[in-house]
């Protein structure tokens, strides 16, 4: 990685400060660019810096990064809650919350301030990102670049060609993941779920429908898909990192795009979404809530 | 008693019979490997040895521990030779009307104490168990291959299966240092319960064009944390274990998410198994599964 030379896309418009988002900034800034973060308000934008802190911390903890590189990564990264401070990105990067609606307005706002050449990007898992794009002035700038989570670790990125996704820019965004260390793109269609998550998805659904008619217990099943197969993590603390609500937002969106009831989300996880049971991040899921648990 | 000594006799001396043999000749137990072929039991007796041979090369055991694990081991081929046993580990090809006149069989040789385990991938548990008199002593115990490597061992009870078996189950696989996970007898248990759909899911994306078997394998194992890709898994498999697996899970479970997809039935037609002939999605030099 040079960080001494200007990158392509050397200023990235980020818009979201998630889990996802934060990933994705270290990721970006890790890079050598620097990212403009949008929140709606003050307090995201803390949390936001927070979990950046928190991975590259860990990251000089295990020894994988000086704590210069800590620094400048996180000085890379500046935050905002004015829309107009995305004025000269260079790359408009989403990643906020899995509404079509929220995205599409964001987008719009954002695609007047940038201008028609500006390449808009996509972290979408669950939406079209050709649908995204139908209502954006150039459709041809637009494309999916999809992280996995946590995305500092993940070494797979789908760069999702959607139906008016120009040539050149699929070209560029090979180029710019390979300036992301440690990462590999694949180019994906338009699909549910692109390719992995049209792999994973029905295999989630199908281990919690097991899991409610009574198969094994929650640490037996991720145990032997562990064991078994070698896996980082079993299916259950899989969905608990994910978090539930968002798993079942996009199986439920997998279902309505296909009418395959492969995706048909299980009775169980709808009811623990309406129990308020999110996974990982409240402490209540398959396994967080365990006794001894972790 | 997690500790103690026991006798273990192994019926079949394939693959997973030898595997199983080492797991508990190294474990210290006295072992005997049955099978009713000599050439077979030769052939298993000798991977037992060549897997210790390779455990002191790679400094896993001393030659002294080496020694004493191939001590442990006795073959035959005559089943009165199993009458001390204590646990009976049966793993012989998925048939079931053998596996139960196995277990008939033995009946009358061992102490109506001893254990019976069953290793089935794919048959019902209590089917098994039907074949002996006391169908309270038959436990499914699933191990994973390469057996003497892999932690995991899938435990199942059938519909008669009794407490005492299930426990003393779980107690001697811990002593082999393996993980016991309690599950149900249901076709393909968890591992392959999961594992069928989730291969045919990936040749068919492979067969529908959404990437070419190099991007799946390296997309999949970068995004979830996988040690390799799918089709580099089906190659170490072999696709006629596959194909088999998945028949026997469909013709039981009639969903068509186990029913192989037409490219498995081509590759096996082709003599594409994987590693084992040198060629399966990919091309190999090698032919041999676990290195040396």
């Amino acid at each position: 990685m040079n960080t001494s030379s200007v990158p392509d896309l050397a200023t990235i418009g980020l818009l979201g400060f998630g889990t996802m988002g934060a990933g994705i900034a270290q990721v970006m800034a890790a890079s050598g660019r620097r990212v403009v973060v949008l929140e709606t308000d003050r307090a995201r934008l803390d949390e936001g810096f927070a979990l950046v802190g928190a991975s590259l911390d860990a990251g000089v903890t295990r020894g994988r990064l000086s704590e210069n590189a800590r620094t400048s990564a996180l000085a890379r990264i500046t935050g905002t809650t004015e829309i107009r401070d995305l004025a000269g990105v260079e790359a408009v990067l989403e990643s906020v919350t899995e509404n079509g609606e929220l995205k599409k307005a964001l987008l719009t706002r954002v695609a007047a301030l940038v201008g028609e050449k500006i390449p808009i990007l996509t972290n979408t898992s669950a939406l079209s990102v050709t649908d995204l794009a139908a209502g954006l002035p150039n459709p041809a700038r637009v494309a999916g670049l999809h992280f996995f989570n946590p995305a500092p670790a993940m070494r797979t990125v789908e760069i999702v060609r959607a139906l008016h996704t120009g040539e050149d820019l699929v070209d560029r965004l090979f180029a710019l993941v390979e300036t992301l260390d440690g990462k590999d793109a694949v180019l994906v269609k338009d699909r549910p779920g692109f390719l992995v998550n049209a792999l994973l998805m029905p295999y989630l659904n199908d281990v919690v429908q097991e899991y409610d008619d009574g198969l094994a217990s929650a640490e037996d099943l991720d145990a032997a898909l562990r064991l078994g197969l070698g896996y980082k993590s079993g299916p259950l603390e899989m969905l608990d990192m994910i978090g539930l609500d968002v798993h079942l937002h996009a199986t439920e969106a997998a279902y309505r795009a296909t009418l395959d009831p492969r995706y048909a989300p299980p009775p169980l996880l709808r009811r623990m979404v309406a129990a308020g049971m999110l996974g990982a991040k409240n402490g209540q899921g398959f396994r967080t809530g365990e006794e001894g648990g972790r | 008693m997690s500790h103690s000594r026991k006798t273990v006799a192994v019926v079949g001396a394939g693959t997973m019979g030898s595997g199983i043999a080492t797991v508990m000749a190294r474990a210290g137990h006295t072992t005997i490997l049955f099978d009713i072929d000599e050439a077979g039991l030769r052939r298993g007796v000798d991977t037992v040895h060549g897997f210790f041979d390779n455990s002191v090369r790679k400094g896993k055991l001393s030659a002294g521990q080496a020694s004493a694990a191939k001590a442990a081991l006795k073959g035959t081929t005559s089943l009165a030779d199993l009458a001390s046993s204590e646990v009976v580990v049966e793993a012989v090809f998925e048939n079931l009307d053998l596996k139960k006149e196995i277990f008939g069989q033995l009946d009358e040789i061992v102490s109506e104490s001893a254990l019976f385990h069953t290793n089935t991938s794919t048959l019902s548990v209590t089917g098994i168990a039907s074949g002996s008199r006391i169908p309270g002593r038959v436990v499914g115990t699933h191990y994973c291959n390469p057996a003497p490597l892999m932690k995991l061992v899938e435990v199942a009870d059938g519909r008669h299966t009794a407490d005492w078996a299930h426990r003393a189950t779980l107690e001697f696989l811990g002593s082999l240092g393996k993980t016991g996970v309690v599950t149900k007898d249901r076709p393909g248990f968890i591992v392959n319960r999961f594992l069928i759909p989730w291969e045919n899911s990936c040749i068919r994306a492979l067969e529908a064009g959404l990437g070419t078997k190099e991007a799946i394998d390296s997309a999949v194992p970068g995004a979830l944390g996988h040690p390799m890709g799918p089709f580099r898994l089906l190659d170490i498999v072999g696709m006629d274990i596959h194909q088999q697996v998945a028949t026997r899970l469909y013709e039981q479970l009639r969903d068509p998410r186990f029913f192989p997809p037409p490219m498995v039935e081509r590759m096996v037609a082709a003599g594409d198994l994987g590693r084992k002939t040198g060629r399966g999605f990919y091309e190999y030099g090698d032919t041999r599964l676990f290195g040396s």
